[in-house]
């Protein structure tokens, strides 16, 4: 069974299809990559898993309906890290980590050992114990994409869906990110990542859906994915491929 | 101990407060003879504190409490230090519709239908954002939904004033949309108190909600936050409260917005934590507010709207000035 199902998805905002007849799953222990051009739905699909807008066709969260689920029950078995790594007030590094617990737990009650636990594991894991006192606002760019990720995998949920992990992080970063997402695939987790770098795509996923115009055009993996004749069509550029390690990517050559 | 210094301070200072206000007016009293009329209720002493300082101490501290628990709820709601109880407009048709009891419906200033006028009028504003916003709208429909009724209450005021049947109504009216707590009795704290201890209710249980809401809508929804009804009930919890404190007290500027930030840096900018000390802040600062007006030198008590402001503005400033660095790195 997928820990993620999604079939026959038709989302529309006003008389637009934003989402047209998508199906997905997503499994235990791997990370999907979901790329495609501006504008092709990926964030509006990515809404809808995670419960935050309704839309036609079914969701299944572990074998159960999506709708059917309380918010809460909902949030522990989805994790849903937005765009833009969003800090309104100067909290502490750690009470933002915290928040990621919210869907655990009796809400009048402090942090419970398994709290505990799970924010040390998220910390140490993303490398921000050292600024765990911190005012989140005062942090790098970089560094807040690591506290925003540590929050997302606080929560302990089975599926993680995150929306341009890598977007305005310097390459080092990017890297570093990309890689706390596969690990925490390879301890179990399911994870679908909005992506616009192809070649990370390539070099990070499992497995690669490419969206376009509302539809998923193509899925498989990164290889047969990306191919460059792919490339044209979907993204209008032309691509070379070269090798990363044991790995083909693909870098975007010229825009046709 | 440590973790709550801040409210132990507060806590300690509207102690104290309340005993300074019962003592201080035209016939000043000792603490001790403050206290013992507070007691035993006997006496010229028993008489002027039980029936003349407490209800308008009291009073000072539920509005003050009030006002602050709304300001920094409305911060937390829009995640912006810049929000204020008046933001949805409830304040505002709360003095339209006393106003219009004053003008017209031939009752004294400190009268019972006064308040409840303005109660009524807070409430009809709470339907009319409903009705014009929705239940699901968006937090910028809501907000401009809200700009458009104070707009529209404000106009309303001016109206009266326009045409208030004599100068002295309409100085009366003035007068009495600057606050004041002078000569209010325990007919308006029975009135007022249960709206605010309401208010204090349905905005207390989304403390987590606005914590949550730190991360922005989409996270916090997907925390499992019910973003539509914490929205919805921090403009009725407002509305009410608000409402209440200016139906029977007027217009108390600045408290709601000055005090969350008194308070905000000691809990960490937590939106959550910083409820209740926003709470005892607002309280403090209209207690000292009231105090102070009683002991100015003025042969005519200055109101309450303008010395919370005078006393409100300095120490907002001092404080911009001190955090101007983390309040423009919570901005980008």
């Amino acid at each position: 069974m997928s820990a993620l199902s999604a079939s026959n998805i038709t989302m529309s905002i006003g008389t637009k299809e934003i989402v047209r007849d998508a199906s997905l799953s997503l499994n235990a222990g791997e990370l999907v990559a979901l790329v495609g051009p501006n504008g092709a739905g990926k964030t509006t699909l990515m809404r809808a898993l995670a419960g935050l807008v309704p839309a036609r066709g079914t969701i299944t969260l572990a074998g159960k309906l999506l709708g059917s689920l309380g918010p809460r029950e909902r949030a522990r078995g989805v994790s849903y890290l937005p765009q833009g790594h969003i800090f309104h007030w100067p909290m502490n590094v750690e009470s933002i980590v915290m928040l990621g617990r919210a869907p655990h737990g009796d809400p009048f009650s402090s942090a419970s050992p398994d709290d505990r636990a799970a924010i040390t594991h998220a910390m140490a894991t993303t490398e921000t114990q050292m600024f765990a006192e911190r005012p989140v606002t005062t942090l790098s760019g970089g560094e807040k994409a690591r506290v925003a990720l540590a929050r997302a995998l606080a929560t302990q949920a089975p599926v993680l869906l995150a929306d341009e992990p890598t977007a305005a992080l310097d390459p080092r970063h990017q890297l570093v990110v990309m890689e706390l997402l596969r690990n925490a695939a390879r301890n179990g987790n399911a994870i679908l990542a909005i992506m616009h770098d192809l070649t990370l795509a390539a070099r990070f996923a499992d497995r690669v859906l490419i969206m376009n115009e509302g539809r998923i055009v193509a899925e498989g993996a990164p290889a047969e994915a990306l191919a460059p004749e792919r490339l044209a069509s979907v993204f209008g550029v032309e691509a070379v491929t070269v090798a990363v390690g044991d790995k083909r990517v693909p870098i975007a050559g010229r825009a046709l | 101990m440590g973790r709550f210094r801040i409210e132990i301070a507060l806590t300690a200072l509207i102690l104290v407060l309340p005993v300074i206000s019962l003592m201080v007016g035209p016939a000043g009293l000792s603490p001790r003879a403050a206290i013992a009329g507070l007691l035993s209720g006997e006496g010229p002493a028993g008489i002027i504190v039980r029936e003349i300082r407490l209800p308008r101490t009291l009073l000072a501290a539920l509005i003050g409490a009030t006002l602050g628990l709304s300001g920094a709820a409305l911060q937390g709601l829009l995640r912006n230090p810049l929000a204020e109880p008046a933001l949805f407009g409830a304040p505002q048709a709360a003095a339209a519709a006393a106003a219009l009891v004053i003008a017209f419906g031939f009752a004294p200033v400190t009268s019972f239908a006064v308040p409840g006028a303005g109660i009524l009028g807070a409430l009809v504003s709470i339907a009319g954002l409903v009705a014009i916003a929705g239940r699901r709208a968006s937090l910028t429909v809501t907000l401009l939904a809200g700009l458009a009724l104070a707009s529209f209450a404000g106009a309303m005021t001016a109206l009266i004033l326009n045409l208030a049947p004599n100068p002295f109504i309409a100085l009366e009216i003035a007068f009495w949309l600057l606050g004041s707590l002078e000569d209010r009795s325990s007919d308006h704290l029975i009135i007022a108190a249960p709206f605010m201890l309401a208010s204090w209710v349905v905005l207390g249980v989304n403390a987590r909600a606005f914590r949550a809401l730190t991360l922005g809508e989409d996270a916090a929804a997907s925390l499992g936050t019910d973003i539509g009804r914490t929205r919805i009930m921090v403009v009725i919890g407002v509305a009410l409260g608000v409402g209440a404190a200016v139906a029977v007290a007027g217009a108390i500027g600045f408290v709601g917005l000055v005090a969350p930030h008194l308070v905000r840096r000691a809990v960490g900018s937590d939106p959550a934590r910083v409820m209740l000390p926003a709470a005892l802040a607002g309280a403090a600062l209209v207690l000292a507010a009231d105090v102070a007006i009683r002991l100015g030198p003025s042969a005519v008590e200055i109101k309450l709207g303008v010395v919370t402001a005078l006393i409100g503005v300095p120490i907002f400033l001092s404080m911009i000035f001190r955090e101007r660095r983390l309040l423009e790195g919570a901005d980008s």
